[in-house]
């Protein structure tokens, strides 16, 4: 095995044994998953499933109940400034400081992770290029659209070139251009040894991207591997990741309440739609 | 937690009625006046203290009920569920209303019942007019909130309100109109300086008239000294024409509000002004010298800075505290102060440089109340940013807290400077002495503002005025309230050998062991003051989970 090939098997993301729960609620139980440097992995699951919650707890913005979680060798909640400096976040919701422009945004977040000024204004300038965002360098966020702020957030976490980037539905809100567009450069991150951890509810987009998908569903990863093996496990092998997902749900959500799901929609409901 | 609060509050607020009672008691009879004269002018004296407080109060609530307004009826993210619904207009206006009258009066409420209730005892009311007193002031508290409003309604009517700009040249003229009125009209000067009068008979007969005979402040006024003498009937006729007048408010409002709040709230979604008083040039300036901090200083106390001029709902509390700092130095500035080595001993100056200190100390205690206990809140829901970053939340805190400290001190500082000239000073110990007490406050009021801010953050809201009018916001005043009655507790003793080291030297060893210890507890209680708030707050603050 040559140099590339080990630095391509090493794992740059660990969960061991990850809980978190609030009060009697058991949000996540016990998930174990590695992802391997240069990966690009999606993480599915129905609403509510505890993606979130996994996503916020690697990026340390919430402590798990128990477990370990390892990012790049390093343990997040003994070295949290260690592990975090390795890694770049877009969350679901661009929640950004509203009374800055993007280029003082990029300026505070480069300051938060020690970088440069003038090479924080330079990649800042580059990514505002690239997602069209260039005419707006000078106007403050509070007046861009939920798009326009996603592709800030998604600037901003590339500033200090992390090995690891989190991303939580990275497409929502953008336009079908901007899509191509992100879909494209995660790819080129990938190949360039990035590590791309995301979640979504745009099946074709973790079709299109995904190496390997792993499925969370109550808190529980129920199923994982590359779109191949979780279609060798499913019931018809010509079957689209939609199919997969929706049967692989399916099934657990029977094992869980013993009867089909169709057959848990309250009466009522049923009658009134 | 919350027994110790009550009990704090209730405490601060004892307190501030059983302080302001002993001395209003005191001035009621005016002893160096003699025995006929004393008590007629002290009565007449305590009596224009009265109406100027009511009138301070009107004045404060005015400008805090403009501001709420701004929030509550054009800025809040909900109104855009509220006006899309089939609820009438008026209806979401009265609802509106309700929640700005709370968020403008409910603090300035608290802390003012309690100096009421002290003239009533001092004068000395009957047991009723204790629980009369409370209905009188809320119903002349509804007044300058109807005055609020309407301002509030007819600049929203005028221009977008979110062209911060005009409405901020507009409420400028306003403060500096209500200075001159207040200084040239009120003209509180000469009710502490007989020497204006050319016979005690004006001097008399200028304390009996109101100031200000068309102002609400009179109708207070006449029906509370009828309240303290127990005459019911002859008060609430007094009452009755301020009743009319908060009757008509309120009608007026309603007219107002069902003509032009919709269009209003319209009007202020057109235009978003990106910067806020052209001020851009002073921002850069502010930043400028944190380039040769480390990159985490920089940015945070650039953003810090940056917001602070971009955000009108921070910078607007400006002019509130403004008015504040210049009729704290007015105040000072007219005290008698050059006629009263003439009736008391030479240590009174001194000693009135000894409590001027609390007073500077609630100056900035509230004026950090508005900017920097909002500070850990005003992250708002882009406090992952901060939480995801290499960045732990405790080196934002220390960060926050050094940033606003330099102005809180230096404010203090110059507030003891012309309050120490104004006083002549003649003790060099006593000037380093005062220096040292605005230092400690400084010190605290920022501590336990950064720290009880993080503590009872609230990252939902964006506006500083909510966040300081929340619960946190009270405990935060509350907890100043106690930490300068602490202050002054730990000072006593040293204080009072200081005072009178010319007549009564130090020599014993008691004396020098208890000033020791004093000093000691002194040290102890600062550093715990500021310790405990802050490591709270970096407790709170890890461990805070955003949505």
């Amino acid at each position: 095995m040559n140099q590339t090939d080990s630095s391509a098997q090493e794992i740059v993301i660990e969960f061991t044994g990850l809980k978190k729960t609030y009060g009697a609620f058991e949000a996540v139980k016990g998930v174990d998953l590695s992802v391997r440097r240069g990966e690009l992995f999606g993480f599915l699951g129905p609403n509510g499933a505890g993606k979130t919650t996994i996503i916020r707890i690697m990026t340390g913005i919430i402590r798990p109940t128990d477990g370990r979680v390892s990012i790049g060798g390093v343990d997040l909640l003994a070295e949290p400034e260690k592990a975090k400096i390795r890694m770049g976040y877009i969350p679901d919701r661009p929640y950004l400081y509203e009374k800055l422009t993007p280029m003082e945004y990029f300026d505070f977040i480069g300051g938060l992770y020690a970088l440069d000024p003038e090479i924080a204004k330079q990649r800042g300038e580059n990514m505002l290029r690239f997602f069209s965002l260039w005419d707006w360098r000078n106007e403050l966020i509070e007046g861009f659209s939920h798009g326009m702020k996603q592709k800030v957030a998604m600037s901003a976490s590339l500033l200090h070139d992390p090995d690891i980037l989190v991303v939580d539905e990275p497409m929502v809100g953008l336009d079908p251009r901007s899509v191509r567009l992100v879909k494209d450069f995660f790819l080129n991150l990938t190949k360039r040894g990035k590590t791309i951890f995301l979640t979504t509810h745009t099946l074709s987009v973790a079709e299109d991207l995904c190496d390997r998908i792993g499925i969370i569903q109550r808190g529980r990863v129920v199923a994982l591997g590359s779109l191949d093996e979780l279609r060798s496990r499913s019931s018809d092998v010509t079957f689209d990741l939609e199919s997969i997902f929706l049967q692989i749900t399916e099934e657990e959500d029977e094992v869980a309440h013993g009867n089909p799901p169709e057959a848990r929609l309250p009466a009522a409901v049923s009658n009134e739609f | 937690m919350l027994s110790a609060l009550i009990a704090g509050g209730c405490i601060t607020i004892f307190g501030i009625f059983f302080g302001l009672y002993m001395f209003l008691a005191y001035v009621i009879k005016a002893p160096m006046l003699g025995p006929i004269l004393g008590p007629v002018i002290g009565s007449l004296i305590v009596n224009k203290l009265l109406e100027m407080i009511i009138v301070a109060l009107f004045c404060m609530i005015v400008f805090s009920s403009i501001i709420a307004a701004f929030s509550v009826f054009y800025l809040d993210d909900e109104i855009r569920l509220l006006i899309s619904s089939p609820v009438a207009i008026a209806n979401i206006f009265w609802s509106r209303f309700v929640l700005m009258l709370v968020e403008s009066s409910w603090m300035a409420s608290i802390f003012f019942l309690p100096i009421f209730l002290a003239f009533c005892a001092a004068s000395k009311a009957p047991f009723w007019a204790f629980f009369l007193y409370p209905v009188y002031l809320f119903i002349y508290l509804l007044l300058p909130n109807v005055l609020g409003g309407l301002t509030a309604l007819i600049l929203g009517s005028l221009f977008p309100i979110r062209q911060m700009r005009k409405v901020f040249q507009f409420l400028s003229v306003l403060v500096l109109a209500g200075m001159v009125f207040f200084f040239r009209y009120l003209e509180p000067e000469k009710l502490l300086n007989p020497n204006y009068f050319p016979s005690v008979s004006t001097y008399i007969l200028s304390l009996r008239t109101s100031s200000l005979d068309w102002f609400p402040s009179t109708y207070l006024r006449e029906a509370s000294l009828h309240l303290f003498a127990g005459r019911l009937s002859d008060s609430l006729e007094a009452f009755l024409p301020l009743i009319g007048m908060v009757l008509s408010g309120l009608l007026l409002l309603h007219l107002f509000a069902a003509a032009f709040y919709r269009i209003s709230w319209q009007k202020s979604l057109e235009a978003v002004e990106n910067q806020v008083l052209s001020l851009e040039w002073v921002r850069r300036i502010l930043i400028y010298p944190f380039r040769w901090f480390s990159h985490d200083v920089r940015v945070v106390c650039s953003k810090e800075i940056t917001f602070f001029f971009r955000d009108p709902a921070v910078f607007s509390q400006l002019f509130m505290m403004i008015a504040i700092v210049i009729v704290y130095g007015y105040n000072l500035s007219i005290l008698p102060l050059k006629d009263l080595p003439q009736l008391y001993s030479g240590e009174m100056n001194d000693t009135l440089v000894y409590f001027n200190g609390p007073f500077i100390g609630f100056i900035l205690a509230a004026i950090s109340m508005r900017f920097v206990y909002p500070s850990i809140s005003l992250e708002g829901r882009a406090f992952w940013v901060v939480k995801s970053s290499p960045i732990p939340p405790s080196r934002l805190m220390v960060i926050k807290f050094f940033l606003y400290l330099i102005p809180n001190m230096l404010l203090g500082w110059a507030l003891c400077m012309i309050s120490n000239s104004l006083f002549v000073v003649t003790s060099q110990t006593l000037r380093v002495i005062s220096f040292a007490n605005v230092t400690i406050m400084a010190v605290v009021t920022t501590a336990l503002a950064i720290g009880l801010g993080a503590v009872y953050a609230r990252f939902d809201m964006d506006n500083p005025l909510k966040v300081a009018g929340s619960f946190g916001g009270f405990v935060y005043m509350i907890a100043n309230g106690l930490f300068i009655i602490n202050l002054l507790a730990c000072q006593v003793y040293p204080m009072y050998r200081f005072y009178f080291s010319r007549f009564y030297p130090l020599r014993d060893l008691t004396g020098k062991v208890l000033i020791g210890f004093s000093l000691t507890m002194l040290l102890v209680c600062v550093i715990a003051w500021s310790a405990i708030p802050l490591i709270r707050g970096r407790e709170a603050i890890e461990r805070y989970e955003p949505n």
